[in-house]
């Protein structure tokens, strides 16, 4: 530890490694008992890593190439697997946004789980995750990232099954650590494949060798492909995409991190880690394309049609990680990873909104809650509403520059069939999210109305509990604000000089002509169309607050019930391990495990009647082995 | 017909037939006939090696008279553990000596 006070960036490097761990130890081992020293503990510890992430994003904003720390870890043979840091620009912008994020999300919860009996437990977890996505970042192997990658999920599964005693929630935490380490299987299996095929895990050495052609094109493609299956797992891609949704039953503040910052951006997090190498096989990016654009416009209709609020964001994340995949996947570097930096900051912010009006009206129906008077709540309204402006793509907000950079790319992609898909999905995404906040602005008076919400609204509005859920939520609306304008600053941090540039970048550089602002202004209007159409059919005085899908109640029914894949789901795990496997597993079991002890006895027992045989007396008989072991041994000697 | 193997094959065969007789048969006088054949090939054995190997011709004729005299002694002392048997349990068939215990 003698180097730690000769070189402050790596002191700040370890210490978000470190922190946050050690916070969620301290906080099991000691202090359970005490939630506000509990609380204070953890919530000091992200402070400090936010300070150092900011600290070492300034320092090394513009350093020429990546700082890497590595110290050797699995040593075997030739093969050196180390552990360490890598900080370069890509992985420098995600810690910002994680401790960013984090920090607004810790402070926010101070608000939302107050007075909740498992207080310690929420910020202990709330540590580990930010350790893991932390550690996960700036990992320079994709050994270490898996690890912390797995650890990410397993802090998602303690988050969203953080209300243990519901039933429901314990089986959302369930199901997304199931359908998630899915994914990972084939994770694990592309950094087997390409360990075998390449021998070196540093993303580095991978990326540079994918560029260069040094890798075999097999085993870049099955490798990405596999590692592909990593990110659908993580990000919610089709046809892993039915657990994020359920994963609201944790609390609101856990789905703020989680879809913003942490589980699910990671995946697309690790596609732009190692997007040279994914580059490098056309076949992967077409693929990833493909699943990219399904499972955008698939989130986008299962958006539409349902009331939970949380639900409507995660049916919107889906579809925003959908654009982003697509982004990627069409070479768009920068573009994927600007949406990823906006959509971080506005779904947290819009998350964040919805759970101030979740802890005030303790129901998540967005009927009740305009029904309740959520539109009294002033500031969270305010600031639900600039988050989704920003989502549905409307200048000046930061979704509508990374949208539209999206749309850019797509747009110089050869297939166009993609652009009209990016488009169709900017419709939908303005059209459901003003949906929800004309349910909230202007609501119907309900039949029986709701004198109760009054009541307790005016008791706890402006109390300091109000406060400190309200102002993280104000620094992310300021966020969302500005951040659209440093497109051009993002770009030149990001894409730096030479370090991740290369040819795949031409759509977004060339598209200033003509096409370009028709792009833009046909995005634009797609998007204001939206809002508008929304506004018709629920804003509107005579509006009937019922949308044009309810007069298809069959299409209705197709999306509210998330196109049937969770029944598909439950009727192919019937068939294949209810009758499939746990056929073979049961005669496995029957013939093999309890036949061969069965064997073993039988065996046993025999044995002891031939023994029991030579001690019956009769003389003959141990003259007759007597002879036979004679025999045996002349055969053996003689031959 | 005057080769060591012909006695030898001939020696064999009286032995395995007295081995068969002392595995096969239950009645104790029997199984002590057996025994006299299968040492009665022990000494064609020992006879045909004198007479055609060894040097010094004595030697395998002394054996044999050894273990005449041997098969003698035993046939006493196994007829008079048959008598004394047969007085115990009016019988000498082997499967009834199984009764003998402790």
């Amino acid at each position: 530890m003698m180097w730690l006070p000769h070189d402050s960036v790596l002191t700040a490097a370890l210490t978000c490694a470190t922190l946050p761990f050690l916070s969620m130890a301290v906080i099991l081992i000691f202090t359970r008992a005490y939630p506000r020293v509990s609380c204070a503990i953890s919530v000091s510890a992200i402070t400090v890593c936010l300070g150092s992430t900011l600290y070492l994003l300034l320092t090394l904003r513009h350093a020429p190439e990546a700082v890497e720390y590595q110290w050797a870890w699995i040593i075997s043979g030739d093969m050196v697997i180390p552990f360490g840091f890598l900080l370069d620009r890509l992985s420098l912008l995600m810690l910002t946004i994680v401790a960013v994020i984090s920090f607004l999300v810790q402070v926010y919860s101070i608000g939302y789980m107050h007075g909740d009996p498992g207080f310690s437990r929420y910020y202990a977890f709330q540590s580990l995750f930010a350790w893991a996505m932390m550690t996960m970042v700036i990992a320079p192997g994709m050994l270490q990232l898996y690890i912390f990658w797995e650890l990410v999920g397993l802090a998602s599964y303690l988050l969203i099954g953080y209300y243990y005693e519901k039933w429901s929630a314990s089986q959302a935490g369930k199901k997304a650590f199931v359908m998630t380490r899915l994914g990972d299987i084939g994770f694990f299996l592309g950094i087997i494949t390409v360990l075998l095929g390449f021998g070196d895990l540093g993303i580095q050495h991978m990326n540079a060798a994918a560029q260069a052609g040094d890798i075999h094109p097999w085993v870049v493609t099955l490798g990405a492909l596999l590692i592909f299956c990593g990110v659908v797992g993580k990000s919610a891609q089709f046809p892993l995409l039915t657990w994020l949704p359920d994963a609201m039953e944790g609390p609101t503040p856990v789905s703020a991190l989680l879809h913003s910052a942490t589980m699910v951006a990671a995946g697309v997090y690790l596609m732009s880690r190692i997007f040279p190498f994914f580059a490098a096989s056309p076949d992967a990016m077409a693929v990833a394309l493909i699943i990219g654009t399904i499972t955008m416009l698939l989130a986008s209709t299962m958006a539409m049609v349902t009331y939970d609020i949380k639900q409507v964001w995660a049916y919107s994340t889906v579809s925003q990680l959908g654009f982003m995949v697509m982004s990627l996947a069409a070479g768009g570097y920068f573009a994927g990873v600007f949406h990823l930096t906006t959509h971080a900051g506005f779904k947290a912010l819009l998350f964040l909104c919805s759970g101030i009006f979740i802890h005030e009206y303790h129901t998540n129906d967005m009927r009740e809650i305009g029904q309740g008077g959520g539109r009294k709540l002033t500031i969270p309204m305010i600031c639900m509403t600039v988050g989704a402006l920003a989502l549905a793509g409307i200048f000046p907000f930061s979704g509508f520059f990374s949208k539209e950079a999206i749309l850019g790319v797509l747009a110089g992609y050869p297939n166009k069939i993609y652009l009209g898909a990016g488009l169709l999905g900017a419709l939908m995404t303005a059209y459901y999210s003003f949906r929800l906040i004309f349910f909230i602005l202007f609501p119907r008076p309900s039949a029986e109305g709701a004198p109760h919400h009054e009541d307790h609204h005016s008791g706890g509005h402006h109390g300091h509990v109000f406060w400190t859920m309200a102002w993280p939520c104000m620094i992310l609306a300021t966020i969302t604000l500005g951040l659209g304008f440093f497109q051009n600053e993002l770009q030149g941090y990001l894409l730096g000089h030479g370090a991740v540039a290369h040819g795949h970048e031409a759509p977004e550089h060339g598209g200033h002509g003509l096409g370009h602002y028709l792009l833009l202004i046909t995005a634009v209007s797609l998007a204001v169309g939206g809002v508008f159409f929304a506004y018709l059919e629920f804003g509107w005085k005579k509006a009937s607050q019922k949308g044009f899908l309810s007069k298809f109640p069959a299409v209705e029914a197709l999306f509210a019930n998330r196109w049937y894949m969770d029944h598909f789901y439950r009727k192919a795990l019937d068939l294949l391990v209810y009758c499939g496997f746990t056929n073979i597993f049961t005669r496995n079991d029957r013939r093999v495990i309890d036949g061969g002890i069965d064997g073993i006895c039988r065996f046993t027992v025999g044995g002891g009647r031939a023994v029991s045989f030579l001690q019956s007396g009769m003389l003959q008989y141990n003259l007759v082995l007597m002879v036979a072991a004679i025999g045996v041994l002349v055969l053996v000697f003689a031959l | 017909m005057n080769s060591l193997s012909v006695y030898l094959i001939i020696a064999a065969a009286l032995f395995s037939l007295g081995l068969f007789g002392v595995l096969m048969r239950r009645n104790l006088i029997g199984m002590l006939i057996s025994i006299e054949l299968m040492l009665n090939g022990a000494n064609l054995n020992f006879m045909a090696f004198n007479r055609f190997l060894a040097p010094e011709p004595a030697v395998g004729q002394i054996v044999a008279l050894f273990v005449m005299g041997i098969a003698a002694a035993e046939a006493a002392i196994g007829l008079s553990l048959i008598l004394a048997l047969f007085r115990r349990l009016r019988s000498i068939n082997i499967e009834r000596a199984q009764r003998l215990r402790g």
